[in-house]
This record gives C-alpha cells, sequence and structure tokens, in this order.
C-alpha cells in the first residue's frame, strides 16, 4: 500500500473526529471523557481531563460560557448536556489533580500588558514553555472583568490562587504600573514579542494597531505584537480570553521559533468536525437539574446528567461485523496495521491472520457514511502478499484444494441437454449448491429442461471466487478464461446460476456473458405444480452477501416464497445490509472460530426459522446448530416426510462426495454414461463417530485424507500400535499436510478414533 | 543451541519393528528452516510420533509463526 493511499484511506474513516462538543470548544476539552468519568462517579478522573487542557480549571470551570452545549448532539434526542454546570461541579468539589509540567527555561522573553484573563492564559502557556513572561498591569490586581462577576460565580480566593499558579511557574507580575505611550515604547526595548489584553479599556489609547489583529495568529501590523481578550461583539466572553490567550501564546511561540504564524492552523479554536453518530434509537432524555439549584449539582445528580452523555463516535460499521469486532479495530486503526505489516522486512507480520479474516462482503462500506471499502483494501492487500510470496501458505490452501475437487474430473461436467446438440440456456448450480443438495440441483435441472426450450445444458464446477478471494490472482483469471471459453464453444448460452456468488462474479469479471439468476428464471416460468406440506410458521428470509447490490434477485426470491405461502417475516439485517455467513472472503478458512461468529450472528438476527437461498449460508447456520431451509427445498419437495429445517450440514467431506456423485449419478440417468471407478483410496470404507467428524470438520481434514493414510499405513505395513486398545497410529503426507489417524481395523473396515495434521516436515524412513 | 525435547512416555510401538519408541534427536523443519527436536522415535526404523497435543499445540504455534516470517 502506498503511503498516499494509507493517508487516503485514513482521512475516509471519521471515527477518530473530534466530538461534536470537543469540536465546539474553543479549548477542544475533552468533554466525553470528562463526562465518562462522572458518569461513574470519578470526580477526580473528570477534574484530570479539565486539568489537562483548561489553563485555569478553578476560573474556566466555574465560569465558562459553554458553547459545547449548542453543539452538543443529545440535543437531538433530549435536552443538550449541561457541560457548564457539571463543570463548575467538579471544580467546586474537587481540588486540582494535575500540575501541568514546564519546559526548562529558553531564551525569549515576552511582556504582557493588561491582566485580564487573556493575558493571564497566555503568559502561563508560554511560561510552560519555558519563556520568560512578565504581566504588567495598573491594577492592584489580577483578572481584570473577572473580579467584577461578583463572588457567587468567581470567588476573589479563586483569582488569589491563580496568582500563585502563575508564580509557581515563574511568571513575574508588577502591579500598580504608571503606564503612558512613552513608557510602553521604551519597555518594548527589552522584550522579544509583547501581547496587549484588550479586557484592559486604556489600550486603546496606546495603540490603534490593536483593533486589526490576524484572525489567525492575532498579529498585529507590528512584528512581535499580538493582541487579543477583552469584549467582543456579543459581550464579556469568559472563554473568548483563554482561546485568545492561547492562541496568540502559539503565535508568540511561533514568533520566537521564526517559523509561519498562520500556516496549518486550521483546527484551532472552535472547529468543524465530520463525526457521525447514529441516534435513530436513542431515546429522548431531558436535563437533570440540581435539586438545589443554589448548591449546584450533588455527586449522584452530576453522575445521572453525565450519564445522558452519548459518548459520541462512529463505530457504525463495528457495530454490525464480527470481523471488526474480533480484532478490536476500526478501518482507520486497521489500515494502519495493514500498512505497517507491509512494510515489515525482517520479523514477524502480525497482521497476517486478521488480513485474512475480513469475509470481504461489503456490508461495512454500505453502512459506513463516507463507504469506506474494507473488502477492497483486504483483497488487494492479499493479492500484493501473493506475489511477495508472504501470504501463508495454511490460509487458503484447503478452500483452494477444495475448488480445485470442483473443477475437476471427480466433480465438473458440462453437456447439452440429453438429445440435444446445442444449449440456449445452461443452468450452473455452483460448487455449493452440488455440495449441500445434490437431489435438488437434479430436480431444479430437470425443472428447467421441462419449461425452456431449445435445449438447457448443465454444467458442474467452481466459478473460481475462492482464487480471487485469497488473492490468487493469475489462478482467478486462469479459471474465469477457462470457463469462458467453455461457454463460447458451447455457443454462448444464457447461464442460469443457483448460486449469487457465481452470479455476481461472471457479472463483475466475465460482462460479456449473458447470466441471469436461477430465482429470476423461476419467477418466469412457475414452480412444479402438487402437493407441498402447508407452510403456516412465519420464517425469516437470510439474504446471501452476495446480493448485497442485487434488489432484483432479492425480490424474485421474495416473490416466491410468496408464491409458495410461505409467511417471511423480515428482520432488519437483510437486503443490502445483510451478513456473511462467514464463507465470504474464505473467513471460515483462515479463521475458523470467527467463521463460526459470523454464522452464529447471521443466524441469530431472528428467532424465526430460516430461508436461505445460498447454499453456502444454509449450510453454515445448519453448522450453527439453527432450523434453516434452503428456498429449493421448498420448490422441489422431496417425497420423504423429512423437514427440510432439520438438514444437517454436509461438511466438508459430505460437500466431496455429494459433488462426485452428483456427476456420476447424473451422468448415468440422464446421459447414460458410465463413469471411472472409484480412486483407489476411495474403497476404505470408514466408520467415523460423529464427534469425530466434528473435529475432522474444524480441523479441516477430509474423509478422503484418512483414506490415503490408511491405504497407505496398511499397505506399507507401516503403523504405530498400541498393545492395551489394539489401536493403530499412522501418518501420511500427500502434498504439503501430515495427516495422522487413530484406527482399528474392524471387519467390516476401519473404525476412527482421532484425526489431527501437521504441516512440519519430518525426516524420511531411516535406510536400514 | 539447545534442542526441545518433547518427549514423553508413551504406549504406542512400532508394529513392524515390534519395539518400543525411544527418546531420540531429529529434524524437522517448515517453510525453509530446520530445527532439532527430541522425539519418541523408533529407533530401528526411525517412525516418528507426532501425538496429537503436540501437532496442535507448540508445533502448530510453530509453523504459524513461520508462515508470517
Ligand atoms: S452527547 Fe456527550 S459526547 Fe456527544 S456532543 Fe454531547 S457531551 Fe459531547
Ligand atoms: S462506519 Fe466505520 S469506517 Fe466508516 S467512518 Fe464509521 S468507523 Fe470509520
Ligand atoms: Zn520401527
Amino acid at each position: 500500500m502506498e503511503q498516499q493511499l494509507l493517508r487516503t484511506l485514513e482521512a475516509t474513516c471519521i471515527q477518530e473526529e473530534l466530538p461534536f462538543c470537543t469540536a465546539a470548544c474553543p479549548l477542544h476539552v475533552d468533554v466525553r471523557g470528562f463526562m465518562a468519568c462522572l458518569a461513574k462517579g470519578d470526580e477526580r478522573g473528570a477534574r484530570r481531563v479539565l486539568d489537562r487542557t483548561m489553563p485555569f480549571a478553578d476560573i474556566v470551570g466555574r465560569i465558562c460560557d459553554e458553547p459545547c452545549r449548542q453543539a452538543c448532539k443529545r440535543s437531538e434526542v433530549g435536552d443538550p448536556l449541561a457541560v457548564a454546570a457539571l463543570e463548575r461541579h467538579c471544580v467546586t468539589s474537587t481540588a486540582a489533580v494535575l500540575k501541568l509540567t514546564k519546559l526548562p527555561d529558553r531564551e525569549g522573553k515576552v511582556v504582557f500588558f493588561g491582566s485580564g484573563l487573556a493575558s493571564m492564559t497566555a503568559a502561563l502557556d508560554l511560561a510552560r514553555k519555558g519563556r520568560s513572561a512578565t504581566i504588567l498591569t495598573t491594577e492592584r490586581e489580577i483578572g481584570g472583568s473577572l473580579r467584577r462577576l461578583g463572588e457567587e460565580r468567581l470567588p476573589l480566593a479563586v483569582l488569589d490562587a491563580a496568582v500563585e499558579q502563575l508564580g509557581s511557574y515563574g511568571v513575574n507580575i508588577i502591579f500598580d504600573c504608571q503606564m503612558d505611550a512613552e513608557f510602553i515604547e521604551y519597555t518594548l526595548n527589552f522584550y522579544d514579542a509583547v501581547f496587549m489584553d484588550r479586557d484592559w479599556s486604556a489600550i486603546d489609547d496606546f495603540c490603534l494597531d490593536c483593533r486589526h489583529p490576524n484572525p489567525l495568529s492575532l498579529a498585529v501590523a507590528r512584528p512581535g505584537c499580538f493582541t487579543g481578550g477583552g469584549t467582543g461583539p456579543n459581550g464579556y466572553s469568559v472563554i473568548r480570553q483563554v482561546e485568545e490567550g492561547r492562541r496568540a501564546a502559539l503565535s508568540i511561540e511561533r514568533y520566537l521559533q521564526k517559523v509561519s504564524l498562520t500556516a496549518g492552523r486550521e483546527r484551532e479554536g472552535a472547529c468543524a468536525t465530520r463525526l457521525f453518530t447514529d441516534i435513530t434509537s436513542i431515546e429522548p432524555l431531558s436535563v437533570i437539574a440540581p435539586a438545589d439549584p443554589a448548591a449546584g449539582y450533588t455527586v449522584e445528580e452530576a453522575a445521572r446528567e453525565a450519564a445522558r452523555c452519548l459518548q459520541c463516535q462512529c463505530l457504525e460499521c463495528v457495530k454490525q461485523c464480527a470481523f471488526l469486532q474480533a480484532f478490536k479495530e476500526y478501518p482507520k486503526t486497521l489500515v494502519r496495521k495493514i500498512y505497517n505489516n507491509q512494510a515489515v522486512v525482517q520479523g514477524t507480520r502480525t497482521a497476517n491472520t486478521m488480513i485474512n479474516s475480513c469475509s470481504l462482503c461489503g456490508q461495512c462500506t454500505l453502512i459506513c457514511p463516507h463507504q469506506f471499502p474494507m473488502a477492497e483494501v483486504c483483497v488487494t492487500t492479499r493479492q500484493s502478499m501473493v506475489l511477495d510470496a508472504t501470504m501463508p501458505p495454511s490460509a487458503h490452501e484447503f478452500a483452494l484444494q477444495d475448488m480445485a475437487f470442483s473443477l475437476g474430473s471427480e466433480a465438473a461436467m458440462l453437456r447439452h441437454q440429453p438429445g440435444k446438440s446445442s444449449s440456449r440456456f445452461l443452468f450452473y448450480p455452483g460448487c455449493q449448491l452440488a455440495g449441500s443438495a445434490p437431489d435438488l440441483v437434479e430436480k431444479t435441472y430437470l425443472h428447467l429442461t421441462r419449461h425452456l426450450h431449445d435445449g438447457v445444458g448443465l454444467m458442474l464446477g467452481c466459478c473460481g471466487i475462492p482464487a480471487h478471494w485469497s488473492g490468487r490472482q493469475e489462478l482467478f483469471a486462469a479459471t474465469m478464461e477457462e470457463f469462458c471459453t467453455a461457454i463460447q464453444e458451447n455457443g454462448n448460452p444464457l447461464i442460469i446460476t443457483a448460486c449469487s456468488s457465481c452470479y455476481v462474479t461472471f457479472k463483475e469479471f466475465a460482462p460479456q456473458l449473458q447470466i441471469r439468476s436461477l430465482w429470476q428464471i423461476l419467477e418466469e416460468i412457475g414452480l412444479p405444480a402438487g402437493k407441498r406440506a402447508p407452510l403456516s410458521q412465519p420464517m425469516t428470509i437470510h439474504d446471501p452477501c452476495g446480493v448485497r447490490k442485487e434488489p432484483e434477485i432479492r425480490a424474485s426470491v421474495r416473490n416466491i416464497a410468496g408464491q409458495l405461502g410461505m409467511n417471511v417475516a423480515e428482520q432488519p439485517f437483510s437486503g443490502e445490509l445483510t451478513d456473511c455467513c462467514g464463507f465470504g472472503g474464505l473467513m471460515q478458512f483462515a479463521n475458523g472460530p470467527l467463521g463460526e461468529q459470523a454464522a452464529e450472528r447471521k443466524a441469530r438476527r431472528s428467532s424465526l426459522d430460516s430461508l436461505a437461498y445460498c447454499a453456502m449460508c444454509r449450510d453454515n447456520l445448519a453448522a450453527s446448530g439453527h432450523r434453516v431451509a434452503h428456498l429449493l427445498d421448498y420448490c422441489f419437495p422431496g417425497e420423504g416426510l423429512a423437514d427440510p429445517l432439520l438438514r444437517p450440514n454436509p461438511g466438508f467431506s459430505g460437500r466431496h462426495e455429494n459433488r462426485a456423485r452428483l456427476k456420476a449419478q447424473l451422468l448415468a440417468s440422464l446421459w447414460q454414461e458410465t463413469s471411472a471407478l472409484p480412486l483407489e483410496h476411495k474403497r476404505i470404507a470408514l466408520d467415523i463417530a460423529p464427534q469425530v467428524r466434528e473435529l475432522m470438520e474444524k480441523r479441516l481434514i477430509l474423509e478422503e485424507d484418512l483414506q490415503k493414510v490408511l491405504l497407505h499405513a496398511e499397505l506399507s505395513g507401516r503403523f504405530l500400535e498400541d498393545p492395551h486398545t489394539g489401536h493403530r497410529l499412522a501418518n501420511h503426507r500427500p502434498v504439503r499436510v501430515t495427516y495422522w489417524a487413530e484406527y482399528e481395523v474392524r471387519d467390516s473396515g476401519y473404525r476412527v478414533y482421532n484425526a489431527y495434521s501437521h504441516r512440519m516436515i519430518l525426516p524420511e524412513r531411516k535406510t536400514a | 543451541m539447545s534442542t526441545f525435547s518433547f518427549i514423553s512416555p508413551t504406549t504406542w510401538r512400532c508394529a513392524p519393528c515390534n519395539g518400543e519408541l525411544q527418546p531420540e534427536k531429529v529434524n524437522v523443519s517448515y517453510m525453509g528452516s530446520i530445527f532439532t527436536v527430541e522425539l519418541m522415535v523408533c529407533p530401528s526404523c526411525g517412525f516418528v510420533l507426532i501425538p496429537e497435543d503436540l501437532a496442535l499445540g507448540k508445533m502448530h504455534a510453530v509453523e504459524q509463526l513461520l508462515e508470517d516470517k
């Protein structure tokens, strides 16, 4: 990933944008953090938040005119937070928690005329940076207009404490100065920079310049002179004194460092924020007022008021995505990790599993207010990992072998309709439907041949999307090309896909082909007549993630369900917001536990029985123990009484078996062709207990792998034996994985007790 | 370099050699890295036992680490 792209992506995700209150606060006080502390009764934590940002928390916290309050998101669902009243509660009930550090003294002497809050703030900020700061005032005390607010609002003792605070940072205050233009001119000779506090009403008598400071830097025409504070168009604002004092201090610091006074200062002071916070499901709440307004909030009342804070953030995508939740990231932090991962030259690439765990389903992009392209980032990263040979081999190997099986001689086939020599249509059920429900493939095919004319061919195979998901561009391109060539050689029939992944894959990567979804065709040609069990219980539809952008297909499915008399109750995360079942992006292969969580999450969106129309969704939801059927189960009901909602997940071995059997059976029954004899190892009869099957499924071990272990062991006679149990233990490494099987020889075949595997290569056998 | 040892008494016996397994240092490798480890091995034919917990535990962790290198 180029750094430029990283920056663009980082800017796309707005999760780290300032909350509305903080953006509106000229000091950018972390109001959200403040509220979080108060809400849990952590008064000192709340005080620490104020101490960190406010120059004089005891003053500002008491009397701030709270511009943040108007910006508070809560005002859209109830009253805005009573920020100033809570701050007042906090500073009156706690002492300062944090004393901010001071840098070592440096050159640069600054003088401040006038001793209002702007001067106080600027002097404190500069003294903390190690600059020498001297306040000159004609008065006897500091504070300027602050002194006239009344003991109620601001006790004078607080100002005395501020004098002490300034002193502790080395700020020099000279009271009772006799000031005239001459004195000022003379004084300026001894200082490198000057700040004029406009709270000092006499200032205009000395400096005409001071009326027109630069709004960004507060610099006036004369070099080294800055001004701020005082009464503005809307009267005297406390926070404005602090803001301008701080802004001037930053300008003076820049001036002393001889750098630009204005560059890059747009986000200083109150600023805009791009944050998005969803409030659609938030209950409106009114402000909690203190029972005794004169005394202010009690700790308990403050906690209740602060608890109304929405803790504004975005995380819209994270709220829905099992992947983002599992890695505790949001896209902005995630792309940074991806970038760093790719920059690793020597050392461990710790983000590989994360990169391979995204289901590439695109839900987040649709939810995101700025369409963050998470799937695109992950898939292109995978592609570059494959290219520079840093892709972990184990992540996708199993899935790619599964794809190779579907495309291989045992499972793949392409024929014109029996008795025809050309095809106007071609039914393409896809590898997963063939693997999950081979009988439904056959019934659907026969139905199509009865209602569509001019030949309906049949093609069994795999669209190749696993190659794309795994970042194998070359393999994917080759698979696609082979498919397109076959289609062309067969006269460009209209391809009818039963699987939505195949549909969108062909649509995106072979746009020249004619494709339609089986559901649209069924809607047109109708369903087979015949008796069906009445379907009264309400069901919910689980759209596959592939049809997120295919509203017509989703509509056809619902029409068909309607024709079948089904009682469909929609759940909110269907349609374009639908979840992935864990198969997408090969998530479940690169990260088994996460795949299970994704399936579980999808299933739990509704407590009703589920209707799926993607075979993989159906199988994964069934694997997670939910009642789920495929729409074809109801279109072409079986003879028996078997409830399609209870059809188990066939598992990886079962799918292989089903695909191979489907091909052999169709060839025999429809085309009168006999297929080759099964491979030698397929004749090894295994007896596998369900719990061992479950282990094999999780460990990605196929029955076939064990058949090969046993064939190898029994032919070579090389195995271990346990004299107590009579069990045997043997291994075999067909390609890159060593499979182990613990088994027992029975009359009828082999009873399997355990199966596991590793990739580490063991030494060759000893030659005697 | 010290050798990692994963030996523990086992009831598995080598069937063709009809003998007990014994601790032995062997070289295992993955992704171009070679490790010398002590495992239970048939002294006469060299059959190496990798028990389930080793395959799914330590060995798996090392494999993953090497894949991320
Ligand atoms: S709800 Fe809380 S975080 Fe959001 S703007 Fe208001 S005070 Fe700030
Ligand atoms: S939805 Fe997600 S990616 Fe989009 S801005 Fe919010 S946190 Fe970032
Ligand atoms: Zn032996």
